[in-house]
């Protein structure tokens, strides 16, 4: 079946499926109509480096595009809606096998004023070593993003996802294989979006594989900001660690969901994930469903935990003491909350760059 | 395996697995229907409301689609026209135990509730399938106004009472199986505490299936006036069939103004029981409400106690274990709403999974927006004990009040060799080694219970967990 009759033979998803409980698909769908597959644009996308160089050599965007096998089980609505509408907006990111690089690597998705959508397949050989940062920007009321593909086995990568698309909705896609002994940095810096829906997927398939997922989402507004984050263990000995990170001013609501699969066989397995949100004001809200399935009982350790609470009195108290006005000392621990994560992310030359970045976003939710 | 035989000793091979010869003086065919629901109210002689209340429940049950979360496939499984709805084995509910039909007072000998009475209960309900055959209560307790009757009594004897607070906590479109029971009620225990009145010794029910292919579906209200407090134990068992029964329990508990409730449960449904139960509290002002709930038999439990923190400065409390051996699932949680301010909760759960089972936490905490400073802490912690089994979290923490503090944390572990290892350079067998970390395990659940049922529970678990080495 193609991905059209697929999608449309499908019935709109329940709320009571944890993935649609707080946003609906309605809600997420490009016109609001479930039954209709619009034609969209595609984005412009470029890649450079960090200080906006040309890159000649081991990475490439490329049209080349095939399916890629033992990808993470996806949610079938999101999936194939995507494919729908991006058959004709489909890029490969090509990484030479044993490609290294220094300066981090950024490829600027810019969705112009229209509604688009982008297929991005990432092939990336073994071996290969650098940081790569997906910046969407634009002001488009729509964006679409759906990447797929698999990492290579003794991969290195810092792999950083940007948005700062001014308004409108986004639904952001992720269905990433792992391959043995990679070990791979995934971040998420949210911000700017009025909408945002992302269903991030990542599976370990292959043995020694290590993945860190993070998060940093400042939410200010109206902004309406749901992510769920699925980790699956199917390989023995694969370590993960999610720690996600949400400050909420005005009125806006971030969702965080989370799940952690450990299949029957993946012995030595070590998962954990961590959601953490600070409330800042009194209209805004948090949610969080951290879940785990565990099916082996050679595991490391499998645990989860959340944490949500407005800004630490005693915190502040110091920060006071220290001589700084009670603005300042608020300022700073939202800062130094949102940069647990953030630094975790990359390198110190890719966090500086981040960090000059976001200096604007940070200011609106400081307020 | 001294401690092992110690308790077989005590308490058999699934001790309460035996069945009765049925001797039935009323016993519906199977299947439900709107006339099987008034037939149930006309036996009862009920009043009009309640009539009228059991045959809306029952069209919001037929209308209701089944559950599309949890384990449906063990849900879709229930037939539900294989059901008896109800069954009565006895003529009335007795006072005196030597009053109680011989072959019934055997089985509640065997499961030692009348020496429990005399060692340390202020009263006992005893329910054998749809109808409480046993009712006691001290006399100092009826003195001082405490009210402990089987449901049926309480509607007839006081029906203002009950008609203002059925339904209160879990309306009767709740849910499916809560529309069910509000269908096709009986028996269950009814309670009222008067202002100040303290009930110091436990009260207890103990419900027992023992016909195959049974339905029971007992109600519990339970209210606890202005600065009272009461604490409520309650067990279940049945025979093992090879058909399958259904229980599907409410319970209703109101914590006035500075009151407190405490309902324990023992449940140890033979493994071909589906235990579907609604458990809800309303707690007000200063008011604590805690639910103490252990799982260890059934086939399929699903049960999430819930507490609605309605008056400012209340305090819900959770402390739940969970054993799923083979083809069992434990679906077992808690669910805490604070909508007043200065509201605290903890929900502390325990599970472990063997031979294939499979043990699930799920549960639901949310702060209103108008809920300051409220405080709740959620712990859930699994232990999986060989490769065919499996444990699940699924946790939700909704927060919309940016003064609430909020943790959760789970971890999904094994027994740790070192454990092992350690109880065994002191001399222990492993089986013994193992058994001693699960007990040591559920030690933050069995302190809360009153000794007695702590003790069955060890050895139950002393039980369960024989044979898990090799």
């Amino acid at each position: 079946m193609d991905q059209s009759a697929l999608y449309l033979s499908l019935e709109e998803p329940r709320r009571s499926d944890h993935l649609w409980r707080y946003t609906p698909w309605r809600r997420v769908h490009p016109t609001g109509e479930v039954k209709e597959i619009p034609k969209l644009g595609s984005p412009e996308v470029k890649i450079m480096s960090i200080d906006g160089e040309e890159i000649t050599e081991g990475i490439s965007l490329g049209r080349d595009f095939r399916p890629t096998e033992n990808l993470p089980e996806m949610d079938t609505v999101t999936d194939s809606f995507l494919r729908s509408i991006t058959e004709d907006s489909r890029l490969v990111l090509n990484v030479e096998k044993g490609f290294a690089s220094d300066k981090p690597i950024v490829l600027d998705i810019n969705t112009g004023e229209s509604m688009c959508a982008l297929h991005l397949s990432l092939n990336i050989g073994s071996l290969a070593e650098f940081e790569l940062v997906t910046r969407i920007r634009g002001n488009s009321s729509w964006f679409g993003l759906l990447r797929t593909g698999f990492i290579d086995d003794g991969c290195n990568i810092n792999d950083v996802f940007l948005s700062v698309l001014e308004s409108g909705t986004m639904l952001r896609v992720d269905s990433i294989g792992i391959g043995r002994d990679s070990n791979i940095r995934v971040g998420t810096i949210s911000s700017g979006t009025e909408n945002t829906k992302s269903d991030l997927r990542y599976k370990m398939s292959q043995k020694g594989g290590s993945l860190w997922v993070l998060g940093s989402i400042l939410s200010t507004g109206s902004m309406h900001i749901d992510h769920h984050i699925e980790i699956q263990h199917e390989a023995p000995e694969t370590f993960s660690r999610l720690s996600w990170n949400s400050a909420c001013g005005g009125s806006s609501r971030t969702i965080g969901t989370g799940m952690l699969r450990v299949a029957d066989g993946a012995k030595g397995s070590d998962a954990g994930q961590l959601f953490h949100n600070l409330l800042l004001s009194e209209k805004a809200e948090a949610d969080s469903i951290p879940e785990l399935e565990v099916l082996e009982h050679e595991v490391i350790g499998c645990g989860h935990g959340t944490a949500n609470g407005p800004i630490d009195e005693n915190q502040l108290f110091y920060l006071e003491s220290r001589g700084l006005s009670t603005k300042e000392a608020r300022d700073s621990l939202i800062s130094a909350f949102l940069n647990s994560t953030l630094s975790e992310m990359g390198s110190g030359k890719l966090h500086e760059w981040l960090i000059d970045l976001l200096s604007d976003e940070l200011e609106a939710l400081k307020g | 395996m001294e401690s092992n035989e110690e308790a077989r000793q005590a308490v058999g091979e699934y001790k309460a697995g035996w069945h009765d010869s049925e001797n039935s003086t009323i016993r519906f065919d199977f299947g439900l229907s709107e006339e099987v629901v008034r037939e149930i109210s006309k036996l009862k002689d009920e009043p009009e409301w309640m009539t009228n209340l059991r045959v809306k429940a029952y069209h919001h049950f037929v209308d209701r689609p089944m559950p599309t979360w949890g384990n449906t496939p063990m849900l879709d499984s229930i037939d539900f026209d294989r059901i008896c709805y109800y069954l009565r084995s006895s003529k009335a509910t007795e006072k005196d135990w030597e009053d109680v039909p011989d072959e019934i007072r055997n089985t509640f000998d065997r499961l030692g509730i009348p020496e429990a009475e005399q060692k340390w209960l202020s009263g006992v309900t005893a329910q054998y399938e749809s109808e409480a055959v046993y009712h006691s209560i001290r006399e100092d307790l009826q003195e001082q106004g405490v009210i402990f009757l089987d449901m049926d009594s309480g509607l007839r004897e006081y029906p203002e009472i009950v008609k203002k607070w059925f339904c209160s906590v879990v309306p009767l479109t709740d849910n499916k199986f809560s529309a069910l029971n509000t269908a096709v009620w009986s028996g269950g225990s009814f309670i009222y505490v008067p202002k100040g009145v303290h009930v110091e010794m436990p009260v207890q029910a103990y419900f027992r299936i023992n016909a195959k292919n049974m339905g029971q579906f007992e109600r519990t209200l339970i209210i606890a006036d202005e600065g009272s407090s009461i604490h409520y134990v309650e067990g279940c068992t049945a025979p093992t069939y090879s058909t399958d029964s259904l229980h599907s329990a409410v319970v209703e508990l109101v914590a006035l103004p500075g009151s407190h409730i405490r309902y324990s449960t023992i449940q140890n449904w033979s493994a071909n029981v589906y235990n579907l139960v609604t458990k809800r509290g309303i707690a007000h002002k200063n008011s604590k409400i805690e639910w103490v709930d252990g799982n260890i038999g059934s086939k399929l439990t699903m049960k999430y106690p819930a507490v609605i923190l309605k008056g400012e400065g209340a305090h819900a409390e959770v402390i739940s274990v969970a054993y799923s051996g083979e083809g069992q699932h434990q679906d077992a949680g808690a669910k805490i709403h604070h909508l007043a301010s200065n509201t605290t909760s903890k929900i502390l759960s325990k599970s472990i999974s063997k031979n294939g089972g499979r043990g699930s936490y799920r549960g639901i905490v949310n702060v209103s927006p108008k809920a300051e400073n409220c405080k709740l802490n959620v712990v859930c912690d699994a232990l999986i004990l060989d490769g065919e089994s499996r444990s699940d979290t699924y946790p939700t923490m909704e927060v919309s009040n940016p003064t609430a503090h909020c943790e959760h944390e789970a971890s999904v572990s094994k027994v740790s060799d070192e454990q092992i290892f350690y109880l065994m350079s002191r001399g222990h067998s492993e089986e013994e080694a193992l058994a001693m970390v699960v007990n040591g395990f559920f030690e933050p659940f069995t302190r809360e219970l009153p000794m007695e049922y702590a003790v069955e529970l060890n050895q139950l678990m002393a039980l369960e967990m024989e044979g898990s080495i090799g």
